[in-house]
């Protein structure tokens, strides 16, 4: 390649960088020089729904882990038929518009909705509440877990498991002490991923679990309704820049445990 | 201690069926890629189906297919050791080796005999990417030993070392297979491994054992024309029985008194291994002696160790590859002459059934 060629594509290359870059910097930006983003952010609202967000992206990434992980084991080590599911249940909800998540989620779990009307009988009510939220993360940003592990799973040669076998080991305690260990990156990496995107969850749970301030208000919601209302930009930029260092810090905190090749190198 | 195995085993379209035993000794599964030895091992540590037969290992059944048995490999007491993956990567020596048996008082003592033993002492801490493709298989060894084990399985451990550490390390099988005593099943592709490590080699090909024998028999006697190319025979020819010779190319060769084969047999392939011709300076007077034909150098290539000559003949006889060993080669002087008398002693000729038709040149 000539230098003009590669300067060239240098020079792209950093325009593109940029283009990410400086919506960034910009809220930063604007948050030193405008007074109503620094009024904004020692009001109370900003951080509450950001403590929502956090909690609930935590519980659901927790439940995704919980629940994600046999299940990608399971699909991982069940063949041609259990690969061809897996991308089918992996693919799906990530493809699905959040919206359209969102309506998906009351037809089932609504007021009216097949389970949620039986379960209205009984006393127990979930759209509109904070588990509501959970449950719209749960949906959106699940699916990257299982995405991650069902891979973690498949690189993680079953040849191991044969050897700790026939070292008698039983199937729990191999799957506890040798398979879970080798795939534990993916499961990191799959995880960070889930909570990053349960964190910016909005259209599913706005539809699903309303924008109540205090229960379902997470933090997506608020730069919304900040947006909408009198604080307009100021709040906006306020709750979306604390979201950012939020992201960010917890992303430069787990980027070691995610690393390619895992902490056994 | 012993091993005895005789079972049927399907893998999608490929189809298995093996009879095997193993007392305190080294056997080598030998066969080409795709012939059935993973599987074979496999099988027997309980990670394969089997669909057929009947497993014995150490005097305890673990499979009998008939009688509803299969075991599973938690409890078969095999020691299983392959190439690649050797030990688990989150895993330093020591919890690599006693996964699952830190409890036991008796695994840490053998643990300490087995250190010396197989030269892993002060490796304790190190994780597995810390350590050379041979301590690798050292540890995996010494893993699979520290456990109360009653056979011994080795899918080509050693192919992925270079070809120096791969001389050590089989040195070191063949020494621990001493102290060892026990039934020992080690599967190769390369066939200076099966010759310098079995004690009897089972010649394995598309599911099948076709030659199961001692080292020598196996090498020597080839039972089938496959066996002969598997095992390296370089010359095998098409010829017919004739009274108490076989006729290759116009040549009757004698053939040993236990060798002959039953009269009325007609076509058969002949077998013999380069290295075992003989090359004799032509004497232009006297008459040829038995086995013998004159035939004329047409190619010659130098293995530092050896030449391998091709010899192409006047009259009488097939066309043959002869090995020479570079020493003899220079004594002889066969560089400075082309026309030699080639020997094929009657010992060294193995007379096999034939291929099929369409295999006869």
């Amino acid at each position: 390649m000539s230098a003009l060629a590669s300067r060239s594509w240098l020079a792209a290359a950093a325009l593109f960088a940029l283009f990410f870059l400086l919506p960034v910097a910009g809220l930063g930006l604007r948050a030193l020089t405008d007074g109503d983003v620094a009024s904004e952010l020692r009001s109370g609202d900003s951080w509450r729904a950001l403590r929502l967000s956090l909690v609930t992206a935590t519980l659901a990434t927790a439940l995704a882990a919980l629940l994600g992980t046999p299940l990608a084991y399971a699909l991982a080590r069940s063949g041609r038929a259990g690969s061809r599911l897996a991308a089918a249940l992996i693919d799906l909800p990530i493809v699905l518009p959040p919206a359209a998540a969102g309506i998906a989620l009351l037809t089932v779990f609504g007021r009216r909705g097949y389970l949620g009307g039986p379960l209205e009988e009984l006393g127990v009510s979930l759209s509109f509440t904070t588990a509501a939220v959970v449950l719209a993360q749960l949906f959106v940003a699940g699916p990257y877990f299982v995405r991650s592990a069902y891979a973690g799973f498949r690189a993680a040669d079953p040849r191991f498991e044969g050897v700790a076998y026939t070292l008698g080991l039983s199937r729990w305690r191999t799957f506890r002490s040798v398979t879970l260990p080798l795939v534990r990156p993916a499961l990191a990496a799959g995880a960070v991923l889930c909570w990053a995107r349960a964190l910016g969850e909005l259209g599913a749970t706005l539809l699903f679990a309303g924008s109540l301030p205090g229960s379902t208000r997470t933090a997506p919601l608020a730069v919304l309704n900040a947006f909408e209302s009198a604080a307009g930009l100021a709040g906006a930029v306020s709750i979306s820049l604390l979201l950012v260092a939020v992201a960010l810090a917890v992303m430069v905190a787990l980027s070691r445990v995610t690393a390619p090749g895992g902490p056994y190198r | 201690m012993t091993l005895r195995a005789d079972f049927g085993s399907r893998v999608g379209d490929f189809g298995l069926e093996v009879g095997i035993e193993a007392a305190d000794e080294l056997v080598v599964l030998y066969g080409p890629s795709g012939s059935g030895k993973t599987v074979t091992l496999r099988a027997l540590a309980g990670l394969q189906r089997v669909d057929r037969g009947r497993i014995e290992i150490g005097g305890r059944v673990v499979v009998d297919v008939a009688a509803g048995v299969e075991r599973p490999p938690q409890e078969r007491r095999v020691g299983y050791v392959v190439q690649e993956p050797a030990l688990f990567p989150h895993l330093d020596v020591r919890a690599n080796v006693l996964v699952g048996v830190e409890r036991s008082p008796e695994a840490h003592a053998r643990y300490e005999r087995l250190r010396a033993m197989l030269h892993i002492g002060g490796l304790d801490g190190r994780r597995p990417h810390q350590l050379s493709g041979g301590q690798s298989q050292r540890v995996a060894l010494a893993r699979a030993l520290v456990r109360p084990t009653e056979a011994l399985l080795l899918d080509e451990p050693f192919s992925a070392l270079d070809e120096a550490l791969r001389e050590e390390m089989r040195g070191e099988l063949l020494r621990l297979r001493r102290e060892l005593r026990l039934p020992i099943l080690f599967v190769t592709h390369d066939l200076r491994e099966a010759h310098l490590l079995g004690d009897r080699i089972a010649v394995l090909d598309e599911g099948r054992v076709l030659q199961f024998d001692s080292r020598d028999e196996v090498f020597r006697r080839p039972r089938s024309r496959r066996v002969a190319e598997l095992t390296g025979v370089r010359n095998i020819l098409a010829g017919r029985v004739e009274g108490s010779r076989v006729v290759v190319r116009g040549l009757a060769l004698a053939l040993p008194a236990d060798r002959r084969p039953p009269p009325g047999t007609g076509r058969v392939d002949v077998g013999v291994r380069a290295e075992r011709c003989v090359l004799r300076r032509l004497d232009p007077d006297g008459a040829l002696p038995e086995n013998c034909f004159v035939a004329q150098v047409v190619e010659d290539l130098a293995f530092g160790n050896a030449h391998l000559l091709r010899l192409e003949p006047e009259a009488a006889g097939p066309s043959v590859l002869v090995e020479v060993a570079s020493r003899p080669y220079e004594v002889l002087g066969v560089a400075s002459a082309r026309r030699w008398v080639v020997e094929l002693p009657p010992a060294d000729i193995q007379v096999m059934p034939p291929a099929g038709p369409e295999a006869v040149p």
